[in-house]
């Protein structure tokens, strides 16, 4: 256990001692794999924001009831009755004359309202289900649509529907990239260690006739490929970071222009703690790929 | 200890280096393998560290059967083997003692106690002063006493050595040689492939003599 731990914190030593002299290598290639890591991550974040922006909106599905112009009053109360029911979150009655009052108000429709005969305006209620699912918000317009006194049901969730399935399209998308670049990460990864393995050839060559075992001989690079992936994880996110500095003032712009208090959101602290462990992860897993390959050709001379 | 029986090596290409190879060395011998270059010298030590495996016949060391290792069982063989390569095989980008250390740093032995070992070690083949320098401004002497000292620093029951003296003026090589006489006299079984035959006169032991890949003579 002791010679375990000893023989990680030598390693693991060695590792940083090896990334500090070759600073150079470590930076553009942390930098390769940062800007790699940066695309699917910012869309992540990108696609968040904007899921936020949909959030703020009233992306709540909302039930329009118009009532027959004939319909008595018990069969008024009766639909009164009805949105008090459990599965009704709010339902908000407009007054037809209210409804004319707000198309007056409405810009330019003024004269064409004042020009109008009558109210040609239904009683209507605006009903907001508890459940926003999709298959129940059908089900509970088409059952209001059924009562009598009622002349049809609109459902407002067309809108919102489309905006959701982008969302979802774009977060699919997100997984896809993250995917291909993972395997772009583990490529870099192994051809950074390739390399160091390839360097010290002679090391590695003394130390298995001396008794080394494979996983000695591996594990330095194992650290080396994990850190390596570490540190690229740190430039993606310092990429980011930029990349929300440069947007802040525009985007801060355009939502003042729309009279919106939104601001960009950073990425939180779990969400920083997977991509650093992830870019370790894959960092270590391209380590791993290459110096078993490379342990091969090293040993067999060529 | 190290038992041969038949065994034959044949190279890919079809050189065949050993040829129904059969004898026996016992623990606590010293042993010089002598020979024309090419006679199967070195491959003959190779299969003792199962560097190179038997392609018929059996190799055996301390009981264990060397064609039959496993690979992940190799390593373990070896730590109990010290090996003296004609060529050094020193690594260039550390200092000496960072060099003998290399079989503890891989056994997994506490640091401290890593640099007492090879301290001692070094301080027997005359090398202590020059602990810190690097390997490249070490002679050549100075050099092959820095890789027996990386072979003997984990007390080693076997010692291979392959022409530790090969490149080495007559001075140097005597003092190789009685360092390795001062090891078989403390118990560590030696096999020294040379053609220096002063050093075998000088040191006694028995001779197994190779011809073309035959155990020619074996001369106590």
């Amino acid at each position: 256990m002791m010679a375990w731990l000893r023989h990680q914190k030598h390693a693991l030593g060695g590792a940083l001692g090896r990334l500090r002299a070759q600073w150079l290598g470590t930076l553009l290639t942390a930098l390769a794999m940062g800007v790699a890591i940066s695309l699917p991550a910012g869309l992540y974040l990108a696609l968040g924001n904007l899921a936020r922006v949909a959030g703020d909106l009233p992306a709540q599905p909302e039930i329009s009831l118009f009532l027959d112009a004939r319909a008595t009053d018990a069969q008024k109360q009766a639909v009164d009755a009805r949105l008090k029911q459990p599965d009704i979150a709010k339902a908000h009655f407009v007054p037809r004359d209210r409804a004319l009052e707000a198309l007056a108000a409405a810009q330019g429709l003024t004269d064409i309202a004042a020009g109008l005969p009558g109210n040609p305006l239904p009683d209507a209620w605006i009903v907001q289900p508890k459940s926003t699912a999709r298959d129940d918000l059908v089900r509970v317009a088409d059952e209001l649509a059924k009562l009598p006194g009622v002349a049809e049901t609109h459902l407002d969730s067309v809108w919102a529907d489309r905006l959701q399935a982008a969302l979802e399209a774009g977060r699919t998308l997100v997984w896809l990239l993250a995917g291909l670049f993972a395997v772009a990460l583990v490529a870099i990864s192994g051809n950074a260690i390739r390399a160091q393995v390839l360097a010290r050839r002679d090391e590695i060559l003394v130390s298995r006739l001396i008794g080394a075992t494979d996983r000695h001989i591996r594990r330095p690079f194992l650290y080396l490929g994990a850190l390596q992936g570490l540190f690229g994880g740190l430039a993606a996110l310092g990429v980011l970071a930029i990349a929300g500095a440069v947007l802040r003032g525009p985007i801060d712009r355009l939502a003042s222009l729309y009279g919106s208090g939104f601001q960009l959101a950073a990425p939180a602290g779990p969400e920083i703690a997977v991509v650093l462990g992830l870019t370790a992860l894959f960092g270590w897993l391209g380590a791993w790929l290459s110096v078993t390959r490379a342990l091969h050709q090293v040993e067999s001379g060529r | 200890m190290i038992q041969f029986s038949q065994v034959t090596k044949r190279y890919p290409g079809g050189h065949e280096a050993l040829s129904g190879v059969n004898f026996g060395i016992e623990q606590g011998e010293l042993v010089f393998l002598t020979g024309h270059s090419g006679a199967g010298k070195s491959t003959l030590l190779k299969l003792v560290a199962a560097i190179e495996r038997p392609t018929s016949g059996v190799v055996s060391v301390n009981g264990q059967n060397i064609g039959r290792l496993s690979r992940l069982a190799v390593p373990y063989l070896r730590r109990n083997i010290g090996l003296v390569f004609q060529d050094h095989k020193l690594l260039f980008d550390r200092s000496a003692i960072e060099n003998v250390m290399l079989p503890l740093d891989i056994a997994g032995l506490d640091r401290r106690e890593s640099i007492k070992r090879a301290r001692a070690v070094l301080d027997k083949v005359g090398l202590l002063t020059r602990e810190k320098a690097n390997p490249v401004s070490l002679s050549g002497g100075e050099q092959q006493r820095l890789c027996i000292a990386r072979a003997l620093v984990s007390r080693p029951a076997l010692l291979l050595a392959d022409e530790p003296t090969g490149n080495l003026d007559a001075g140097y090589a005597a003092d190789i040689m009685a360092m390795f006489r001062d090891f078989h006299q403390v118990g560590t079984t030696l096999v020294i492939a040379t053609h220096d035959d002063r050093a075998i006169s000088a040191l006694g032991g028995r001779i197994l003599h190779l011809d073309h890949g035959r155990v020619e003579a074996v001369a106590a």
